[in-house]
């Protein structure tokens, strides 16, 4: 509202800053306890890097060399504190695994991710929020039992098995013109493509894979939507606008729909740890090089170094989009007022 | 869209390309001198290994056969040009060939990005490749090496004896974590003579330059300033690889593919040019996924495929399924140091109660055979005449008895003093070990034996049983072996705490003839030790073996050249060349 004062603390500072820093500031022990947590959980599991080369071709006296090259030759306490000092300092070690810095592995991997859980986000909440909507404008009729029955069925089923279906779906040509690829996440010719036709590339390499993990979320999503749409379109404010004379495509699209979609947004932090979670097994089935295969990898590999950032990694995001969907709610619903 | 074939250079053919296999009329005679000194001086070369040698590849398994070789012929100039797309479940780790790396790693390292000194032959003696020539002195104990002078780094660079010598010095330090220094072991000193000359001083030692086959050469002048500790972290192996073989690495997406395009400037005696433009492998760690790819054709050649899946995808007219020997096999080791499992007689009851033929008939299918003993068909000094125990529950009930193993108290499983026969089978989570442990344990049952199958992650498993207290009665598992034949860390007295002697079974004679299966060069009588090692093992059974191992490849017929054999999945990669109507379009996978 023009003119209106915004909230300000004893010493000036925007409460929205001071909000920020709060929930950042309480983020930092609980980072640190995530991390310290899946240390102890990793070294606890029997065996180390070296149990990969179960050969006896490489002699003993490799193993111990490559033992001490990792560090592991030290005691468990040191081996934390010397771990936890150079994570501080922004040195997230070596992965046994790649022979490559953790810093690398991730910066090639993180953007993946966040692309496709980014594109599953939105066939999430469009999807799923479009779809609790039509059902619940239905509600009772044959084509709302029919979705009900399809989004149960979707919620229920795990995502690799919807990953593969859709595999062989594509892949057998049983859906003519339904030509997409099924693995990877560019074309062996990419880099001889033009800037469109490499978006276009990447976006095609993309839709098995979004859909695979953003179903079963957005069924979840229109179940949520489908019970906040029933609630809204009884609220009087629609009556009116009915009453008014609007047409029905009016009052449901722009009256109803937007306040009904509004408390979904608090979903989005409750989405992300499971896309998330749901990227490592995605991944994999659709070669996507990102860090759910990092981290599927590395544990089986028990590539300390690189599991424990890229845990540590999938905590900071978790928390960033916990935050992001606090403030679009804020943004959304003016009755909230951080303090 | 420019397909890769259309914007390479082409270059004059050359006029008498080499038969894969074998070398060019050009590089014969050094061949054959080379094998004559080494035959001369006792070493391996010039072994006639044509009966000994795995049998060359038939891509007649799985519904290929003649028809995919009766095609029209394509004449050599029009075979150039194209994408290779190979497919693995893994990714490729490392192009330093002196880091510890997997099997594809390192068949990339040699037969793409890198060169060898020498190559290996079908029986593994070995063939010219960097080194044009070489020759012993009279006593044998030093070997005299000509370079070719033609073979360039792919940054322009000229190959030199000095990259040899680096090479050599870096893979005998102690500082760099190189995974075999057994091939380098009877390598005592080195002396560069000229820019391609370089002599080494070396001590009697069977398969003397294997280690050469196997390791590829290093630039000095990029590596030469790293500090052999920082070796294994330089990204020499995973970024900037540079290499001098056949093709040059041009992208890696790490997780995702590495992409190498063929070298304009490989000497054409070595080859020349390969067929194709580029070769990409991408690694697909779905077997679902992946055949789907390889059925759509944007995977021409798919590695490590499972038999299950070999037998789906020969149904498909349009891929080629074919298996090759591979120097692996699999086995169950008993602990012999926990009764009742210290009997001899007992572990061969076991052995002789397992049906090894029907679980290679479920798990491999026509890929594997049952095996004998510790020596495969891969291998050269393979013994044909040590048959496999056969499947006898009778015997096996016969022996138990004479044992003192009886089921006293009627309840199906045989106990002796007041103890039951029970014991349990730990393997690792995978698909073909758990049939092999529910066969093995119905089998067992059957002679009233109790088996307990217990699952654990190979990285949980490795330390049970390598670990001082050995902690397990017996595990199933395979593993991959090397024309080397070291195995005195699996069966040596004087290497009790070996993380390989986990079965505690030894024998002193059997010491003294692992030690002279390392010294001996001759290969008539490197095969009389090995049949000897072969019969005091499967005499004593400290393993049962069950089958060894034929890796399976699946191509798209429009691939052609492609020969893989024990050597490498691989072999021959720039022989490989696609048909006309297979490039570009089809080549990519996107559409």
């Amino acid at each position: 509202m023009a003119g209106a004062p915004r909230p300000r603390g004893p010493r000036g500072v925007p409460a929205l800053i001071r909000y920020l820093l709060r929930r950042a500031l309480q983020a930092v022990p609980l980072l640190l306890g995530i991390a310290t947590l899946i240390f102890i959980v990793l070294h606890l599991a029997p065996g180390d890097p070296t149990a990969l080369w179960f050969d006896p071709s490489i002699p003993p006296e490799v193993l111990e060399r490559m033992r001490a090259s990792m560090g592991l030759d030290r005691p468990l306490h040191v081996q934390y504190l010397s771990w936890l000092r150079a994570f501080l300092t922004g040195d997230f070690g070596y992965s046994f695994s790649q022979y490559r810095p953790v810093r690398d592995v991730l910066a090639d991997a993180l953007p993946n991710t966040l692309l496709l859980g980014g594109a599953s986000l939105v066939v999430t909440f469009v999807a799923g929020g479009a779809l609790g909507a039509f059902q619940a404008v239905r509600q009772y009729r044959r084509s709302d039992a029919v979705l009900t029955l399809a989004m149960l069925f979707l919620y229920s089923m795990p995502g690799f098995w919807l990953g593969l279906m859709l595999v062989l779906l594509v892949a057998s040509g049983a859906v003519p013109g339904l030509d997409l690829p099924v693995s990877g996440m560019t074309s062996v010719d990419h880099d001889l493509l033009g800037p469109l036709g490499k978006v276009a590339d990447v976006a095609a390499h993309l839709v098995l894979p979004t859909i695979a993990l953003g179903l079963a979320s957005a069924a979840g999503v229109a179940r949520y939507a489908r019970g906040e749409m029933l609630e809204v379109i009884r609220q009087d404010y629609v009556r009116t606008a009915r009453a008014k004379g609007l047409p029905e495509r009016v009052v449901i699209l722009r009256h109803a729909l937007r306040n009904a979609l509004l408390p979904l947004i608090s979903l989005l932090g409750l989405y992300l740890p499971v896309l998330f979670g749901g990227a490592v097994v995605i991944e994999v089935v659709f070669s996507w090089p990102g860090m759910g295969r990092l981290m599927y990898d590395g544990i089986l590999a028990r590539d300390y170094p690189l599991v424990m950032a890229a845990s540590f990694l999938f905590g900071v995001l978790v928390l960033a989009g916990s935050l992001l969907a606090d403030l679009l709610y804020a943004v959304a619903d003016p009755r909230i007022r951080h303090v | 869209m420019n397909a890769p074939s259309s914007t390479s250079p082409r270059r004059p053919l050359p006029s008498a390309r080499r038969r894969p296999g074998s070398l060019r009329r050009s590089a014969a005679p050094p061949a054959l001198l080379a094998a004559l000194l080494l035959a001369a001086a006792g070493c391996d070369a010039g072994r006639d290994a044509g009966d000994e040698a795995p049998p060359p590849t038939s891509w007649g398994r799985g519904g290929d056969g003649a028809a995919a070789e009766a095609r029209p012929r394509v004449p050599e100039e029009e075979r150039y040009g194209g994408t290779v797309v190979v497919a693995g479940p893994g990714d490729l780790l490392t192009m330093n060939p002196l880091i510890v790396a997997d099997r594809p790693s390192l068949e990339h390292q040699i037969h793409l990005l890198h060169i060898t000194l020498v190559a290996e032959g079908p029986g593994a003696e070995p063939l010219p490749r960097l080194a044009e020539s070489w020759s012993f002195d009279a006593r044998g104990d030093r070997v005299t090496f000509r370079l070719r002078d033609d073979v360039r780094w792919h940054d322009g660079h000229p190959v030199t004896a000095r990259d040899v010598a680096f090479t050599w010095e870096r893979a005998i330090d102690p500082a760099v974590p190189f995974a075999n220094p057994a091939y380098f072991d009877a390598w005592e000193a080195a002396e560069v003579l000229d820019e391609h000359t370089i002599r080494f001083t070396v001590r009697p030692r069977a398969h003397l330059l294997y280690g050469w086959m196997r390791t590829a050469i290093l630039p000095e002048h990029i590596l030469g300033d790293v500090p052999p500790e920082e070796l294994e972290r330089h990204p020499f192996g995973t970024t900037e690889p540079v290499g001098a073989g056949p093709f040059r690495f041009l992208r890696r997406v790490p997780g995702d593919r590495w992409v190498f395009e063929a070298n304009p400037d490989f000497p054409e005696a070595l080859g020349g040019r390969p067929y194709v433009d580029r070769y990409v492998y991408r690694q697909i760690p779905d077997g679902a996924v992946a055949e789907a790819e390889l059925k759509r054709g944007r995977v021409h050649l798919l590695l490590d495929v499972t038999p299950d899946a070999a037998a789906r995808l020969a149904a498909d007219t349009a891929v080629a399924v074919a298996g090759f020997a591979a120097p692996e096999y699999a086995f169950i080791a008993w602990n012999t140091r926990r009764p009742p499992l210290t009997d001899p007689a007992v572990r061969r009851a076991l052995t002789l109660a397992i049906d090894r033929e029907g679980i290679r008939e479920v798990v491999r299918g026509p890929y594997g055979r049952v095996l004998a003993g510790p020596v495969g068909r891969w291998h050269p000094a393979f013994d044909s005449t040590l048959a496999p125990l056969p499947f006898a529950p009778d015997s096996a009930r016969t022996l138990l008895a004479a044992a003192g193993w009886t089921d006293s108290d009627g309840d199906g499983i045989r106990d002796r003093d007041g103890r039951s026969f029970q014991f349990d089978l730990l393997h690792t989570p995978r698909d073909d070990w758990a049939q092999v442990a529910a066969i093995a344990q119905a089998n067992l049952r059957d002679v009233g034996v109790e088996v307990s199958t217990r699952v654990r992650e190979q990285a949980a498993l490795v330390p049970l049983v390598t670990g001082p207290d050995r902690r397990f009665d017996a595990f199933l598992v395979g593993w991959v072996r090397d024309v080397m034949l070291d195995d005195r860390d699996m069966f040596a007295c004087d290497r009790p705490t070996s993380p390989f002697q986990f079965t505690g079974w030894c024998r002193p004679e059997l010491d003294a003839l692992l030690d002279s299966l390392q010294l001996v060069v001759g290969p008539d009588v490197q095969a009389r030790l090995v049949a000897r090692y072969g019969r005091m093992v499967a005499e004593a059974q400290p393993y049962t073996f069950l089958y060894d191992v034929e890796s399976v490849l699946a191509r798209r017929r429009e691939l052609r050249g492609v020969r893989p054999d024990a050597r490498a999945a691989i072999l021959g990669a720039a022989e490989w060349w696609l048909e006309p109507r297979a490039r570009g379009d089809r080549a990519e996978s996107r559409r």
